[in-house]
């Protein structure tokens, strides 16, 4: 993998928000910043280093990671689920031609009893590290909930099949159909390996202990939402309730609403405040004609001969008690009734465990008893992970388990101990100061729109159309790519000149005896290393000696007497691209014959004069530089500052006997795929001799 | 601080037509802060004379260096050694001409040529404009003026001001830019409550402890020639 632009732990084991915020830690800055850049597959590249689930995340995550975003302190976070899934759907070929290859084998079998995100997370990772694995699945596909309680509309089952398909590369081996306690038993898979990791879910229902539960027309929604998963089609009235208010119940919800009904509802105990479902799925829910009744618990489920008519709530007071826990009131006076045909219950789901019956792993009423620091089980050798141990979660956060369980049986094998996992304390870099928030440019975020509510409850279709590659590229570069930015170099001749405070659009560089640039405020424009009289300021993100050093080697490993003259190097602002069309590196043959060399940047305003004039130095005869489109910088002033800078270098030019003309500061029209080559094309024609040259130079020489 | 200007690009390479391996040294100090002399000067400059050199066929080797004050012993020592070492034709100091003159009495038989016009002592007004502020008279007057100093910062370094040419508070020289010192004066002693001062008139000033008086020197007895 590529050398990344930037480590993803600042000092003091200090993380991003967004990756903090992230169960198993994506390394999201970067693969932003390098998507933002047009390399796509190097963005992959992070998200796989920790996460083998990217095409299910890019569909369903609850984004963790934008709810911390610390954009939003500006206008709104980063959208970057879709970014994700963007470049997983960007990325298929690359992503075949590199999965890892079954690692050579050594000492060491291990089970695992669910195929879930956590299970096969765990597969994976002791399957790279050498022992063989063997998945056991009693459906017959692999997924767990992924493949059998998610409803289509929300993950097409081609994304999980792509995250699936790097797992079985790498040398996991399934069973698929093979329920464990039925078709083998436990006792048997204790023989065969030396290590069992139960991964087995959530798989069942919570029922309801009220009259009526069980007429016809009661549904337990696991088995619901597996039927639906799988395209049949469950039986239901005109009229269906949901009983609660998580994101299944929603899920279940809207699955019903596609499968016909003319109405469907929702009740649960919780006000809309406390309602446990992220709330896009309950607008989404309710744009699709969802009726939610809020603080109303179950009282009986009303019937006919059998069937369900209807069901009694009674008011809910409260949910919660002072501790937080759950603990509902009732004012059993208030109750309401709903005429309804079907009702599916959504109020919780449980393990499973029929499996450990005959077994001396210990279960007690129904909870496998475990220690999760060192996700061990009463058994030697017998190990949990997922949902089984954390009770009702994410998708990622059950492959954050799936890899601590890996790391705890790698260790079981190695020594025969029992792993302890050290808490990692996360510190972050905290929120953007709104004083700095308030100084940054406001850029609204790209936005899909979800297909029509009327349409979409027609079917089990995706109803959220991905990013087109200009949205994509677009929305990456309202990343802050916090805290990588200007930094002071350690032998920097800072003289505290308060240029850096000066130019600083964000109020965040100071003077304290040398130039301080806090990394958690920087917003990285780069002004304060470019305006430095020092030339003592560096860019962590964006080192403009990095860049020059590509230049020199790009002049001077070809054939320069060959290259188009004039040879124009053109510094573009990259935050102007809308395809990967001048992205992508150049070949040598490109610029010998166009006479165009790109050096693409995040915002031009942060060359220094220096970066200006080296390109004469170094060979070229004009140097271009493409800003963005008028008033479409992010920073502000800098506009200006480069608009003065270019100026600067162009006497300067004069002075030295190489012409002003011969670098020229343009701003990008419309888009740069249909603005630039016109720029080139028109600099390149004009006379780069200049006209006075010398004179200037004997003026001086003769005082 | 000492403020300087960078001197017209063709003027320092007209200084270094005859010198094959030049040595540009920048100063990390008053002249880094005035954006006339400090590390990315030096870079500029270097750049400017390889092109224009390399633009009329002439290959020189053009080397760059910044220390932290060209006005200590200790801080050029490493460059009079680069000089020695590196076998360098010629210095050109970045630095004010103290700097110059610094170097010039260690630097052998190396020639040094001065990169920029020193000026004057002053103050940074705003991002981008200094302005003299003190003359370096050795005989500060300044308590007698508000803590303003007419010899510095009226155009005829009038004791006892104003003259003429003051209008509207502005000095006839260069009405944009001047104000007239002695319209400041009044201001701020009218602001200290003490107009009445200025009915003292003030000496002819002993310029003995000016340049006149011989080149000057600054002793400390406790520091100096210590064995």
């Amino acid at each position: 993998m590529k050398e990344k632009e930037f480590t993803q732990i600042l000092a003091g084991d200090m993380l991003a928000t967004c990756s903090a915020a992230c169960p198993v830690h994506t390394d999201t800055r970067e693969y932003v910043q390098r998507l933002s850049r047009g390399d796509y597959e190097g963005a992959l590249d992070i998200l796989l280093e920790v996460n083998p689930f990217p095409s299910v995340c890019g569909r369903i995550c609850h984004h963790p990671c934008e709810a911390e975003c610390r954009r939003k302190e500006i206008d709104s976070a980063v959208s970057l689920r879709m970014l994700k899934r963007f470049v997983v759907e960007n990325t298929k070929e690359y992503r075949l031609a590199r999965q890892k290859k079954p690692a050579e084998k050594k000492e060491g079998t291990v089970a695992i009893i669910g195929s879930g995100p956590s299970g096969l997370t765990a597969a994976l990772d002791l399957a790279l590290s050498g022992y063989r694995v063997r998945v056991y699945e009693k459906d017959t596909k692999l997924g767990g909930m992924l493949a059998h309680a998610i409803p289509r509309y929300r993950l097409p089952i081609e994304a999980l099949a792509q995250d699936i398909g790097d797992i079985l590369a790498a040398g996991v081996e399934v069973r698929t159909g093979c329920e464990v306690g039925k078709d083998i038993s436990f006792d048997e898979l204790r023989k065969e390996n030396n290590a069992i990791l139960i991964a087995a879910g959530l798989s069942e229902s919570h029922s309801l202990p009220i009259p009526g539960v069980d007429s016809k027309g009661v549904l337990l929604g696991i088995p619901f939402l597996w039927d639906v998963a799988n395209g049949l089609r469950p039986e239901l009235g005109d009229s269906v309730l949901v009983v609660g208010g998580g994101n299944v119940a929603i899920d279940m919800a809207r699955a019903a609403k596609r499968l016909g009904p003319s109405k469907v509802y929702m009740a649960c105990l919780e006000n809309r405040q406390e309602m446990p479902a992220w709330k896009w799925e309950i607008d989404e829910a309710e744009e699709e004609g969802i009726e939610i009744f809020n603080s109303w618990g179950p009282k009986a489920i009303l019937e006919n001969k059998g069937a369900v008519t209807g069901i009694e709530f009674k008011r809910c007071t409260s949910v919660f008690d002072d501790q937080h826990r759950f603990s509902p009131k009732y004012d059993e006076s208030e109750t309401k009734s709903v005429e309804v045909d079907s009702v599916i219950l959504a109020i919780g789901q449980r393990a499973n465990l029929d499996f450990l019956a005959q077994s001396p792993v210990a279960v007690d009423r129904g909870r496998l008893q475990c220690d999760r620091s060192s996700m061990s089980t009463s058994e030697r050798g017998v190990f949990v992970c997922g949902e089984v141990m954390t009770g009702p979660g994410s998708a990622i956060a059950a492959v954050g388990t799936g890899h601590d369980a890996a790391k705890v049986i790698s260790h079981f094998l190695e020594t025969g101990e029992t792993l302890k996992l050290a808490q990692r304390a996360v510190t972050t870099i905290g929120e953007l100061p709104s004083a700095t928030a308030a100084l940054a440019k406001k850029f609204e975020r790209v936005e899909v729109s979800l297909m029509d509510a009327d349409e979409r409850i027609k079917t089990f279709s995706p109803i959220e159309p991905g990013y087109s590659e200009s949205e994509a590229l677009a929305e990456s570069r309202r990343c802050l790519a916090c805290a990588t930015g200007a930094y002071l170099k350690p032998l920097a001749h800072c003289a505290g000149c308060l240029t850096c405070v000066r130019v600083c659009p964000f109020g965040v560089a100071q003077v304290d005896k040398t130039a301080v640039m806090p990394a958690q405020l920087c917003q990285t424009c780069g002004l304060c290393a470019a305006e430095c009289p020092a030339a003592g300021i560096a860019l962590s993100r964006f080192a403009t000696n990095g860049m020059k050093d590509t230049l020199r080697a790009i002049l001077s490993k070809s054939d320069t007497a060959k290259i188009a003259r004039p040879l124009v190097v053109s510094y573009c602002c990259l935050n102007e691209t809308t395809s990967r069309k001048f992205l992508g590196a150049q070949t040598d043959e490109e610029i010998v014959k166009t006479g165009i060399l790109r050096v693409m940047i995040p915002c031009v305003a942060r060359l220094s004069t220096l970066d200006l004039v080296s390109p004469i130095e170094l060979g070229a005869d004009k140097v271009a530089v493409i800003a963005c489109a008028e008033n479409g910088c992010f920073y502000t002033g800098a506009e200006e500052l480069l608009g003065r800078r270019v100026k600067r270098v162009q006497k300067f030019l004069d002075e030295i006997g190489v012409g002003q003309q011969n670098v020229q500061l343009f701003k990008t029209d419309s888009s740069a795929e249909e603005s630039w080559p016109l720029i080139w094309e028109q600099f390149r024609s004009t006379p780069a001799q200049a006209d006075a040259q010398g004179e200037l130079l004997k003026e001086g020489a003769s005082r | 601080m000492i403020v300087a200007d960078p001197k017209p690009f063709g003027q320092v390479k007209g200084y270094l037509e005859n010198f094959d391996k030049i040595l540009v040294v920048g100063c990390g100090t008053c002249v880094t802060v005035c954006l006339s002399g400090g590390e990315a000067e030096v870079q500029i400059l270097a750049s400017g004379l390889r092109i224009a050199f390399g633009r009329e066929g002439r290959s020189k080797t053009i080397l760059e260096d910044t220390v932290q004050r060209q006005c200590d012993e200790e801080f050029i020592l490493p460059i009079l050694d680069r000089v020695a070492n590196e076998k360098i034709d010629a210095v050109v100091s970045l630095a004010c001409g103290v700097g110059v003159n610094f170097f010039a009495d260690r630097l052998g038989t190396t020639p040094i040529f001065p990169g920029v016009n020193t000026t004057f002592y002053g103050a940074g007004m705003e991002p981008g404009l200094w302005a003299e502020m003190c003359a370096g008279c050795g005989d500060c007057m300044t308590a007698h003026t508000g803590g303003i100093c007419p010899v510095a910062r009226c155009s005829k370094h009038l004791l006892n001001g104003p003259c003429g040419g003051s209008e509207k508070g502005k000095c006839e020289v260069d009405p944009a830019n001047i104000d007239c010192v002695w319209q400041l004066i009044y201001d701020r002693l009218q602001k200290l409550g003490r107009l009445e001062e200025l009915q003292n008139v003030l000496p002819a000033k002993d310029w003995r402890t000016a340049s006149d008086g011989g080149v000057r020197r600054s002793v400390r007895e406790h520091l100096y020639r210590l064995k």
